[in-house]
């Protein structure tokens, strides 16, 4: 137990390096997250609309910023920065190779749902690509070149 | 090394899908947060604020008031005066900190610590003593005058104009039928998904701006001004930004508020927004027109005369001015029509302020005309486009000075309707509603025509060097921030120089790098911003035939230039590389180029489809959207659709979905969850095609524009399929659900 | 954006997160994703939060042949993988339309229901399927008709101590069921939702239940008009008449998403067309 104000040990994977720090229990996940430099996970709205903080926590995705960082404790994390193996996921190249991003601010968030998606369901309609991912918000693309790009990507095989 | 025209891959994509995209708040500046107190009320008089618990708060370093800055600022912003005549104004410059707030949600004190939830805890407990003032909220009631927003300007009224042109009695005296119309845009929110955000490190009497900004160049001079500080120890930096659509044109009072910190501590001072923050920074629209038009019975328009009415808002904005300035120039649109009367009012209220958005004037423009033809086709019993081309200007009156005097420079409507008809499939589609409803599915077709005014000057700085070792960097003073244009720019001058794209790159956006510029905005980057790079592309390259013809000990005539390679009359050769290391080597050295383009508006045009189907709860969906447009010369297809896309999606939502709502104490809506931005699942599919022999601009690229083209039309189109679907006009965005149920109801009993 | 201080407990038992809510004043954490935004707005605090997600005892769904036991720490996304979708078909239909994707991969349904948000989707799939709330205190257990634990807006019938430990649904047979959410936007919260069940025997109504949300203080279950089908054959008429009586008998609130007059005529449509007819 930790009282108000104190701080909590939080151990936790990201991208596949133990990271163990101090945090007061308030801290959203996505703020612990950009404070450890991935700041590739965004913060978009405060209201959990958004998805633009997406990441993966023990394999599923979830919005850091409706998560206490030390809810993570003793889990795994992947961020956008974590799925490319060196170089860039089918998802990454399928986004760039479609036109699937304008401004790029949501792109790490819908990244991140969509490969969860994907693993969930490799071969998705366009139906449910976006029953899958209405939790995220792009202001910029008009969404289409998104479901293209997801679709393609679904077809390789990594 | 053709590129032009071609749908070439983004250049500068993989830090976007890789997660290592710098927005404002992800720079690794040491830096105090900043966190705001805002005013509850809609207008208030601040008798004390007492801060003093606040700065026991642990991390707390410092809060300021009005009191504290205020004094600090030798201006304030206004009116972006390159564009807006201030003569035509009334207003006060904005504050950094309010001491008469004059909207909820108005900053009244600026809170500084070493992080957010410290900064979040101190504000919490801040004292503010108000004395509640009356506000006036809405814009109809502003124009009584009975309570002021500003009482030292004696008028809620902080512009008023007359448009007038032709004879306008006469026209209404002579014609078939008059008929009333009304336009009306709610208020949006532009909410690009990057708040927006401002890093200020002032030291040693120099000042380092990281700033989510459209406008770089016009902030160092906004801040040069505000502060007193000589513009050369300024320097502001744009970082990648996270969508803007006009609303970063902007100098909130959180950003001076966030600089006169900084100077006042001497210590770099962050501040991003959070999404409600963003959300009250800048509002969109809002405005109404109320008028008649004059017809002749067989459609001829000859006559509109109206009253538009515009909200400013609390505060007049960097950009706000435009919309009652232009909005009126722009209602003849495409059409013929020659007499007309709007009286341009705009009226400040007790509401957050508005600042343009994708379009800016334009799509209030297009919506106010293309409602009055939609109406008049339907009082006359005339297809809709059948109406318009009865009245769109013919290609023989090509360039046409419009009622305004705005020079339409060139097209040729009549063919490209008929054009755009055929590819839109309008014949058909319409049979097909037809066809659909007997059978009882309620869908609808809707079709608008637009005519834009774009790719504003006055100038864009463009600047082309090539180094010693053939590599090609372009710096540009337009300021790309998700448009794709920084890769279209690298396409212009590829193939100028017939060089590997991959030899380009483009650099934007840091007042220290770019000697000058203007910024993306209003459709002008590949147009201006394109060309100014393509001139200097080519006088780089003169320079290296006269290299290259020194090298071949040959008169420059003599030598041409392919694909990297410059060539003898006699066969001889030198490469590119070769040439760029010599232009280094010998006398003359270097090879740069820069120009500073001056340029004019041109006028792109298109008709846009959408169709729409209708639930039995009145909730409407847009099913498709289908575009074509005569953008002038397209460079990169897939960058010029992919515009389409996102403004038809705005478009969308603009049409059904988002709606600013304010409520009777001045609170505006400040979530995603109260403000509908569309998702996925409310997207269309969308066609869009371009005009097979497009008419091109003055440019040298050619180009006129698209960035704004559907959301400029698309809220005219897809209203237009509503009442297709159910039968009863529509004048006002959005429609919501409720409203088409109405409709329905009406039409069944 | 940023959650007042709080302390934290993270029991590894029910009985130390049970005995730290009855002394301590703190409020169980179990998914967050009300929890979490309502901290972020600082429009709820608390002391201390006992973050129930350690207790991996309160998530199941356990099939006992005429009930089906779910644990409240179950995920919204599990109850959309398992064979909920046989079992109780209308909790399926529902669980999938909960938040988003990634809010049914941390939500629960015990911490959906302690929310008793009157626009949520579980409360009316409760109250139509008459199933039961269990709640655990270190003294007693606690079992309350889904129809008596949502109290009003935000305030389930949940005493000091007491947490929601399982959801027991009963299962029907021979029903047809039907979840239809109106939502403004994809990922809001219900404008208007119906949790539909219905028998028909012989072509005649045994059984129906209808439950809304989004249109009362708390999920309403329209009986009077349940009644009026109750013996008779499903018919153009009878159906437009049950609507017409289930949405006269609310006074829905107006909001952003619709006013109480729209509110009420769409949850006449949406239940003329569950039940097959035609608005």
């Amino acid at each position: 137990m930790v009282n108000p104000g104190e701080k909590v040990k939080v151990r936790v994977k990201i991208n596949g390096v133990e990271y163990e720090e101090n945090v007061s229990p308030r801290k959203l996940l996505v703020h612990f997250l950009r404070d450890l430099g991935f700041t590739g996970t965004k913060v978009g709205c405060d209201t959990s609309t958004c998805g633009a903080c997406t990441v993966l926590l023990n394999g599923k995705s979830v919005k850091s910023c409706t998560v206490l960082a030390v809810q993570a404790d003793g889990k795994e994390i992947i961020t956008i920065e974590g799925i490319g193996d060196g170089k860039l996921h089918p998802l990454q190249e399928a986004f760039s190779d479609n036109f699937a991003l304008q401004c790029g601010f949501c792109t790490p968030g819908m990244i991140m749902q969509a490969y969860s998606l994907l693993k969930e369901n490799p071969t998705p309609s366009d139906e449910e690509i976006k029953d899958g991912m209405h939790g995220n918000i792009c202001r910029c693309t008009g969404y289409q070149n998104i479901v293209k790009a997801i679709k393609e990507a679904s077809k390789v095989r990594p | 090394m053709n590129y032009v025209g071609k749908p070439v891959k983004r250049i500068n994509d993989k830090k976007f899908v890789a997660g290592k995209s710098q927005y404002v708040d992800d720079i690794q500046v040491s830096a105090l947060h900043a966190g705001f107190v805002r005013s509850p009320y809609a207008h208030a008089r601040i008798r004390s604020i007492d801060f003093s618990d606040a700065l026991k708060t642990k991390g707390i370093v410092a809060v300021f008031t009005g009191k504290d800055l205020n004094p600090m600022l030798k201006g304030g912003p206004g009116p972006w005066v390159t564009y807006i005549d201030t003569k035509d104004w009334r207003y006060v410059p904005r504050n950094a900190l309010a001491e008469e707030p004059r909207y909820v949600g108005d900053p009244v004190a600026i809170v500084l610590g070493i992080d957010r939830y410290s900064v979040a805890d101190a504000i919490d407990k801040v004292n503010v003593d108000y004395e509640e003032l009356p506000a006036v909220t809405k814009m109809e009631d502003a124009l009584s005058e009975k309570v002021l927003v500003y009482k030292e300007l004696g008028t809620n009224v902080g512009y008023r104009k007359n448009f007038t042109s032709g004879n306008i009695e006469e026209a209404f005296k002579g014609a078939d039928k008059v008929i009333p119309v009304e336009a009306f845009n709610t208020r949006l929110i532009p909410s690009p998904m990057e708040p927006r955000g401002i890093v200020a490190r002032y030291e040693g009497g120099s000042l380092t701006v990281w700033y989510s900004t459209q406008i770089p160049h016009f902030a160092r001079e906004e801040f040069s001004k505000d502060f007193g500080i000589p513009s050369s120890r300024i320097r502001v930096i744009m970082p990648d930004v996270g969508g803007a659509f006009g609303s970063k044109a902007h100098f909130t009072s959180e950003d001076l508020a966030v600089v006169a910190s900084s100077i006042k501590l001497g210590r770099a001072v962050r501040w991003t927004a959070t999404r409600s923050e963003e959300m009250i920074s800048s509002n969109a629209r809002h405005n109404s027109f109320k008028g008649e038009v004059a017809v002749k019975n067989d459609g001829t328009l000859v006559g509109i005369r109206g009253d538009l009415l515009i909200d400013l808002g609390a505060y007049l904005t960097y950009t706000e001015g435009l919309q009652p300035a232009i909005i009126p120039l722009m209602v003849p649109g495409p059409y013929r029509v020659k007499n007309i009367h709007i009286t341009s009012t705009a009226v400040y209220t007790n509401t957050p302020p508005i600042t343009m958005y994708r379009g800016a004037s334009r799509p209030e423009a297009t919506f106010i005309i293309e409602r009055i033809m939609s109406t008049v086709a339907d009082e006359l019993h005339m297809d809709d486009l059948e109406l318009r081309e009865k009245n769109l200007v013919r290609a023989d009156e090509m360039p046409y000075k419009n009622p305004f005097g705005l020079t339409y420079d060139t097209g040729d409507y009549l063919s490209f309707m008929r054009e755009a008809k055929e590819k839109l499939k309008y014949q058909e589609m319409k049979r097909w509603a037809e066809e659909e409803r007997r059978k009882g599915r309620l869908v609808g077709i809707g079709t608008a025509f637009y005519l834009e005014i774009s790719a504003f000057g006055p100038w864009e700085y463009g600047e082309v060097r090539v180094d010693e070792m053939g590599g090609v960097t372009v710096i540009t003073g337009g300021t790309p921030h998700g448009q794709g244009t920084d890769t279209g720019i690298a396409q212009v001058v590829a193939e100028e120089l017939q060089v590997d794209i991959s030899k380009i790159n483009v650099v934007w956006g840091d007042t220290q790098v770019v000697a000058s510029g203007m910024g993306t905005y209003g459709s002008r980057t590949i147009s201006i911003a394109g060309s100014a790079v393509k001139i200097a592309s080519s006088q780089v390259l003169e320079k290296m035939k006269r290299v290259a013809a020194r090298m071949l000990k040959a008169d420059v005539e003599e030598v041409s230039y392919s694909s990297g390679e410059f060539t003898h009359r006699d066969g001889r050769k030198v490469s590119w590389d070769d040439v760029a290391r010599e232009a280094y080597a010998g006398k003359d050295p270097g090879l740069y180029s820069s120009v500073t383009l001056e340029g004019d508006v041109t006028f792109p045009y298109g008709l846009h489809l959408a169709v729409v189907e209708i639930e039995d709860t009145g909730i409407a969906k847009v099913k498709e959207y289908r575009a074509c447009d005569d953008i002038g010369k397209v460079i990169n297809p897939a960058l010029a659709e992919a515009q389409i896309h996102g403004g038809a999606m705005q478009g969308v939502g603009q049409a059904l979905y988002e709606e600013a709502k304010i409520d009777e104490n001045g609170q505006l809506g400040v979530s995603y969850a109260e403000y509908f931005v569309p998702t996925m699942v409310e997207s269309p599919t969308y066609v869009s095609y371009f005009a097979e022999n497009p008419f091109q601009s003055k440019y040298a690229t050619g180009t006129k524009g698209v960035g704004e083209a559907a959301l400029i039309v698309g809220p005219a189109a897809i209203v237009r399929a509503i009442e297709d679907a159910v039968g009863k006009r529509f004048n006002k965005t959005p429609i919501p659900p409720e409203e088409i149920y109405k409709a329905m109801l009406d039409r069944k009993s | 954006m940023y959650p007042s201080e709080f302390g934290y407990f993270k029991p590894s038992t029910l009985k130390e997160a049970l005995d730290f809510l009855e002394k301590e004043d703190a409020r169980p954490l179990a998914g967050g994703q009300s929890l979490i935004p309502m901290l972020k707005l600082r429009v709820i605090s608390s002391k201390f939060l006992v973050d129930l997600n350690g207790l991996s005892s309160l998530s199941y769904v356990k099939d006992e042949g005429d009930k089906v036991r779910i644990g409240s720490m179950t995920k919204h996304a599990d109850l959309v993988k398992g064979n909920v979708k046989e079992s109780i078909p209308l909790l399926y239909d529902a669980a999938r339309q909960v938040g988003d994707f990634q809010v049914r991969n941390m939500g629960t349904i015990g911490g959906s229901i302690s929310n008793a948000d009157p626009a949520a989707d579980y409360p009316s799939v409760l109250t139509a399927l008459d199933a039961k709330v269990i709640l655990d205190s270190n003294h007693a257990k606690r079992e309350v008709d889904a129809k008596d634990f949502f109290k009003g807006p935000f305030n389930p019938d949940i005493r000091k101590g007491e947490i929601v430990s399982e959801v027991v649904f009963p299962k029907l047979s021979g029903y047809t069921t039907k979840y239809v959410k109106v939502v403004r936007r994809a990922g809001d919260y219900a404008m208007v939702s119906l949790a539909m069940a219905l028998k028909v025997k012989d072509g005649k109504v045994e059984d129906l239940r209808l439950a809304y949300s989004g249109v009362s203080d708390t999920p309403y279950r329209a009986r009077e008009a349940e009644k009026l089908l109750v013996g008779k054959e499903i018919s153009e008429e009878n159906v437009r008449e049950v609507a017409e009586m289930a949405s006269s008998a609310v006074n829905p609130p107006s909001d952003v998403r619709g006013s109480s007059w729209y509110r009420r005529e769409v949850m006449k449509v949406i239940t003329m067309k569950a039940l097959g007819g035609q608005p």
